[in-house]
């Protein structure tokens, strides 16, 4: 045991000490009475004899109080004194706590969220020994952003890489599978190499792991179970191993359920299945992923040898890359090995980051104007206190011994408060998450999706550094200032108007500013948000969806033969047209709003590649622009003979009114050519203007895109417009496709789904930023009223005396609002400044409403306003209403 | 009887060396540590509870003894200490820096 440990002990049972040594010394003392008495002396004698010779024990008591405590005893003076005088002061300790428990709970709060997206690492047994690899390719375009392995790549590495004790490789599944049975549905897998439960050490609950020959060409197809498919899907049925379940339209033998809590190769997916590494082409037979050298799809994790560093790992691998990369001129490669967490993809990681940043600056506002609140009132308090703290410097007391006594009371506030806030944070942001995930997904997402955000040891450090360093910055200003008090002028009067400095007055000034200006930035968001709301609901996007619903047919047909899958999608698209109420159907590869854009780059035959713009390319049928009532406004729609044969070259293409604008301004598009190039594809395509739709929202609600082409062709996605309503075409649109195939899983929802994903958007920022903003408009109300308070209350005297000589009491309220309110104009300003800085990155939800908008960005300002002025006012008031000769009589 | 109340009469640390040395034998109380340093000094330290009991606590923050409750030899409850093996050590530690230091004085009342 330490000594400082036992010193803590001690802390902790003083009472009890205190009592023990009290009996200890009496013992001691009977003991020498009983000696003495031995020796011939009188009881009476001896009793006296023996108290004299005891010395002073109270002396000796706090001899052995230093002897435990040292340096610690003034310090744990400071916290019993600031304890104390909490208890005196008990509502400027609970507004103080309350307010730190909001700041620092709801960033505590919000951490756990970003923690358990960007930081969480992944859970197994000893998974500090567990490194995940990727690589970044430098000269080879194609390549260029991605960071997973070839399967080539992975057996060179896992074959050389002695400082590893076992190397795993995974991938997901293509697409979405389907399970057969009764009610099939789509689940998600991932492909993994035969050791993977080996190196993970996570052996299966149920049944076999895989062994090395599953992974041998030829090998029958076997799958592992996820725990959770088990029991959804088989009813945790424990006689599921060795029989055969339907994949993808294929008899897959079932060797074993995962135990529970092993990874599954997806961050937030809920993975479903695990399958060999080779499995791919079985599942999906367009999947030539392991077989293509250039085909980088395999994450990579390593399990360190025992007693081998991270570093030797590293230059272990860093040869094998160097080696790998002289087979292959002109391609060099950084490999990146670091602590093993779930996989994510680089895009996914760079957005979730970017909006990381900006939720924990919303966040850290909140915070801040907890801080500035706090300070506040230590500032103000610490002006009452100035009398006290004059004497204890007057009798000697160091200026650092009087701001080390301050600064641990601001400590105490903000552990007290932080505890408070990260207890309520953990349980409530469990259910807010469980609340906004579904919201923002769009909803035909097949999947389930996690965000595990139970607390973890970076949780924990994350909230204990928060809270220390709260507490000193709160604290540490206004000590500063507080402990540096006008000894003079304290001396000389009374505690009333001293120390007031117009240095002070500044500071509370200026964290008031802070305050205002950061509750504005909140509160413009959430207008603008708002604005952005009601702007779902009222815009025209430019095509009808009110009587349009749409079949999502990707990865619908895995498992068929390509020929199979065509006259299949051929059928359901016959079967649809025949439907009663149905007007039209059209086949494209995107529908409207949807989440799967592919950029393609477009240039005009003189035009350099340097020069190509980025734009969409959407293949879309005939009847297309009938079925959204996309109007065509020059030339001609595609024909059924281009849509189906697709061999005229140069490809006919329609292009939206912008962009036939932005190609040839002024001029007939009609007749005229243009290439088309997809990134990464060395094919260039020459596209010849046949015909000039009108725009249309169809990337985003509120954006027509500058470049926007349609092409002939089909696609995974059906359109079906009815002239009933939406609900019945839904539901008819389901029976027929049960009718063409029982087995097929697809999506079928109305068209206006997609408005409603972006609304789902929209109302969850709107949420947040309102909830914030309405929080730091509370908090910021509550701070101006104390500084408003905290003026007057120097000044009852002349006030009592203004009214007294008859001033009005709407003029003295303006003499008294005019200085406090001075800081949150300026604040004000400051705030919509900032705003319209940042307002850009609210950009994706305000579908078309401006940055600037008057409704959203004006509102809000005088909203902020209004609230300070009336907290402002409802503080003032208390003074004009004070009788002035009560006033006068009491000076 | 002279009362030697106060450790200043002694060098830093000394009295700690003592206690450390008269626990050597076995556990003792408070008392039988005074008694048995004025029996062995014969008569001359008489240690008090003021000092006493300080030294004994800076035993046993440091770990060098463990305090335990046990009943004396007149049937009272009393606080026995116990030398640990940190104190063990720290005692043979002491000892010969103590007796570097009587040698230094002893150098130095004899120059001439």
């Amino acid at each position: 045991m330490h000594s400082w440990l036992r010193r803590l002990v001690y802390l902790l049972r003083q009472s009890r000490h205190d009592a023990e040594l009290r009996e200890e010394i009496e013992a001691h003392r009977a003991l020498r009475a009983a000696h003495l008495e031995s020796e011939g002396l009188t009881a009476q004698e001896a009793s006296d004899a023996s108290r004299r010779a005891i010395g002073n024990v109270l002396l000796a008591r706090e001899d052995v109080r230093e002897v435990w405590l040292g340096s610690w005893a003034t310090w744990w003076q400071d916290v019993r004194y600031g304890l104390r005088t909490f208890r005196k002061n008990p509502a400027f300790t609970v507004v103080a706590v309350v307010t730190l428990a909001l700041g620092i709970g709801v960033n505590t709060g919000i951490f756990t969220v970003v923690n358990a997206v960007l930081f969480r690492g992944l859970s197994a047994p000893r998974a500090h020994e567990l490194v995940s690899v990727s690589q970044s390719v430098q000269g080879v375009p194609d390549l260029a952003g991605q960071e997973a392995f070839s399967t080539s790549e992975y057996f060179a590495y896992r074959d050389r890489a002695q400082t590893l004790s076992g190397l795993v490789a995974y991938g997901n599944a293509r697409g979405e599978a389907t399970l057969g049975g009764d009610a099939p549905r789509k689940i998600l897998g991932a492909l993994v190499s035969c050791n993977y439960f080996a190196v993970l050490q996570q052996p299966p609950a149920l049944g076999r792991a895989f062994a090395a020959r599953d992974c041998e060409p030829g090998a029958d197809l076997v799958v592992v179970l996820s725990h959770e498919l088990w029991r959804t899907a088989f009813a945790a049925d424990t006689g599921i191993v060795g029989r055969t379940i339907q994949l993808n339209r294929q008899q897959v033998t079932v060797a074993g359920v995962a135990a529970e809590g092993t990874y599954n190769g997806s961050a937030f997916l809920v993975g479903s299945y695990l399958a060999p590494i080779n499995a791919g082409r079985l599942l999906t037979s367009d999947d030539s992923r392991y077989d293509d050298d250039n085909s980088l799809w395999l994450n990579l994790l390593g399990r360190r040898k025992d007693g081998v560093g991270s570093g030797q790992v590293r230059a272990e691998l860093d040869v094998i890359t160097a080696q790998l990369d002289r087979q292959r001129p002109g391609r060099s490669t950084l490999l990146t090995i670091e602590r093993a967490r779930p996989a994510m993809g680089q895009q996914l990681r760079g957005t979730a980051t970017g909006a990381a940043v900006v939720l924990m600056a919303a966040f850290g506002f909140i915070l801040l104007i907890a801080c500035a609140n706090v300070a506040n009132l230590l500032l103000a308090r610490g002006t009452s206190r100035s009398h006290e703290i004059g004497i204890r410097v007057s009798l000697g007391a160091s200026r650092a011994r009087v701001i080390r006594q301050l600064v641990t009371e601001s400590l105490l506030l903000s552990l007290v408060g932080g505890l408070l806030g990260s207890v309520v944070a953990l349980w409530s942001f469990q259910a807010l998450v469980a609340l906004a995930v579904p919201a923002m997904l769009p909803p035909w997402f097949p999947l389930v999706l996690t965000v595990d955000v139970s607390p973890d040891l970076q949780v924990l450090s994350f909230a204990v550094a928060l809270t220390v360093g709260t507490g000193i910055l709160f604290g540490l200003a206004p000590a500063l200032h507080v402990s540096k008090p006008d000894l003079h002028g304290i001396m000389k009067q009374d505690s009333a108007g001293a120390g007031s400095s117009r240095r002070g007055g500044r500071l509370r000034g200026t964290l008031v500013g802070v305050q205002v200006a950061l509750c504005m930035v909140l509160m413009i968001a959430a207008g603008l948000a708002l604005r952005g709301l009601h702007a779902t609901y009222t815009i025209d996007p430019g095509f009808e969806y009110r009587s349009v619903a749409f079949v999502s047919l990707e990865s619908a047909f895995d498992g068929y033969s390509p020929e199979e899958s065509e006259a299949m999608r051929r059928r359901l698209m016959a079967a649809l047209a025949a439907l009663p109420g149905v007007d039209a159907v059209a086949s494209v590869e995107q529908k409207p709003l949807g989440d799967d854009m592919a950029p393609a780059l477009f240039r005009l035959p003189r035009e350099s590649e340097r020069e190509s713009r980025v734009g969409e390319v959407v293949p879309v049928s005939q009847d297309y622009f009938s079925v959204l009532e996309v109007p065509i406004v020059r030339g001609r729609a595609f024909t059924e003979d281009e849509v189906r044969n697709q061999t005229a070259k140069p490809r006919p293409a329609i292009l939206s009114a912008t962009t036939a604008r932005n190609l040839w301004p002024g001029g007939d598009p009609i007749g005229r050519t243009l290439l088309w190039e997809s990134p990464g594809l060395p094919v260039v395509n020459t596209l010849q203007v046949v015909g000039v739709a009108a725009d249309a929202q169809l990337t985003a609600l509120g954006q027509i895109d500058p470049y926007y082409v349609y092409v002939p062709g089909e696609g995974g996605a059906v359109l079906v417009k009815g002239r009933t309503d939406v609900a019945t075409t839904v539901s008819g649109i389901r029976a027929a496709v049960r009718a063409v195939d029982p087995t097929l899983v697809v999506t079928v929802l109305p068209l206006e789904a997609t408005l409603g994903w972006s609304r789902s958007i929209s109302g969850t920022v709107t949420s947040l930023f309102g909830g914030l903003g309405v929080l730091a408009l509370v908090l910021a109300s509550v701070g101006i009223y104390g500084i408003v308070s905290f003026a007057i209350a120097g000044r009852y005297r002349e006030i009592g005396i203004r009214l007294a000589l008859g001033a009005t009491a709407w003029s003295v309220l303006g003499l008294i609002l005019r200085g406090t309110m001075r800081p949150v104009v300026v604040g004000a300003v400051i705030g919509v400044a900032a705003a319209s800085a940042m307002s850009r990155i609210l950009s994706s939800v305000l579908f078309g409403v401006s940055p600037a908008d008057p409704v959203g960005l004006g509102g809000a300002a005088l909203l902020v306003l209004g609230v300070a002025l009336a907290s402002g006012v409802m503080a003032a008031r208390l003074a004009t209403r004070a009788d002035p000769t009560a006033t006068l009589r009491h000076e | 009887m002279g009362l030697t109340n106060t450790p200043s009469d002694l060098l830093p640390g000394t009295l700690e060396l003592l206690i450390l040395k008269s626990l050597v034998a076995g556990p003792k109380h408070g008392y039988a540590i005074v008694e048995h340093l004025r029996v062995t000094s014969r008569d001359v330290l008489h240690v008090g509870e003021s000092a006493l009991y300080p030294a004994l606590q800076r035993l046993l923050v440091n770990g060098w003894a463990k305090a335990e409750w046990g009943v004396s030899e007149t049937n009272r409850r009393a606080r026995y200490y116990r030398l640990t093996p940190a104190g063990r050590k720290q005692l043979a530690g002491e000892r010969a820096e103590f007796e570097r230091m009587v040698r230094a004085i002893q150098h130095v009342l004899e120059a001439t």
